[in-house]
């Protein structure tokens, strides 16, 4: 089973930004973790991170051939971008939506979601963790 | 643990669950989603509390009278989170209280909640405080949530 970890804008700060909010584990820390544990839950995981727009939806578009599922978290993008949107309208395989923080407790230009129509699950708030929980729950939402 | 009682409650509407057959999931019943809750809470060291009503007012005021027993809250409000309405300002000012408190709180939804015609640009509002957002992983959403309250719990311990 492939994955693809796709994360978006500013997520490469990951640790040095605004630790009180996304955490101190560099996105790097994340990464390891993913393909080490999904590797021993027989998944093969790719993380992937752009602060470009275009390159995420490319990254998207490869899914349709090479993921047979995609965890998003697209950051700043999650609120703007009707391209990622498009993009993973497109790919049918399974795909979930994922933030560290909550942005429906933030300010109000992070309440619309673009991504949010278009995936089948969405998971925000559980902090850097969420992506640990992900990896362990991937396996029983792809069976 | 100190206190390792967690609550889950579920919104009006919950207790019939036919209305989610064929999303994927299998059969679904609360019944079958207690069931796993207890499995997960058991081998995490926590107790569980489970409840459902389907009057408004009791949910609330499960809320607010209950939530200082328990060591965090999981709750399905159904449609609460996006209602435009005095509702909807009742459930943001409970869960605003429990969140204060620092209690680890998560929202829980079987079903993704925007792709179903809801207004995208309205959804929850509850300023300060920490809470979790999942949708659309039918009943794995309340495990997830039990996992991220267990770890949050065992974090703070340490």
């Amino acid at each position: 089973m492939k994955v693809f970890f796709i994360n978006g804008p500013n997520l490469n700060l990951l640790g040095t930004r605004e630790p009180e909010i996304y955490g101190k584990d560099t996105l790097q820390d994340i990464a390891n973790r993913c393909e080490q544990r999904g590797a021993e839950l027989g998944l093969d995981v790719t993380f992937m991170q752009s602060n470009y727009e275009g390159q995420l939806v490319e990254w998207v578009q490869e899914g349709i051939q090479n993921a047979n599922a995609i965890v998003i978290n697209a950051g700043a993008y999650t609120h703007t971008s009707v391209a990622i949107h498009d993009a993973l309208r497109a790919y049918e395989g399974y795909k979930i939506e994922l933030h560290i923080s909550n942005p429906h407790l933030r300010e109000a230009f992070r309440h619309t979601s673009y991504v949010s129509p278009t995936v089948d699950a969405v998971v925000a708030g559980l902090g850097v963790g969420g992506y640990d929980l992900l990896i362990e729950l991937l396996p029983s939402m792809l069976k | 643990m100190n206190n390792n009682r967690i609550l889950i409650l579920n919104g009006p509407g919950l207790s019939d669950l036919s209305a989610y057959q064929g999303y994927n999931y299998g059969a679904l019943s609360l019944e079958k989603i207690e069931r796993e809750c207890s499995k997960l809470c058991k081998s995490e060291g926590l107790e569980l509390e489970f409840r459902q009503t389907d009057d408004d007012d009791q949910m609330f005021r499960w809320i607010a009278k209950d939530s200082d027993k328990f060591a965090g809250l999981i709750i399905n409000p159904v449609g609460y989170s996006q209602a435009a309405n005095v509702e909807f300002e009742m459930y943001r000012s409970s869960i605003r209280m429990i969140a204060h408190l620092r209690k680890p709180v998560v929202e829980v939804h079987i079903t993704n909640i925007f792709n179903q015609g809801t207004d995208i640009t309205k959804p929850l509002q509850a300023p300060k405080g920490e809470m979790g957002f999942i949708c659309g992983l039918g009943y794995h959403g309340y495990l997830l949530a039990i996992q991220s309250v267990a770890n949050k719990l065992r974090a703070e311990q340490n």
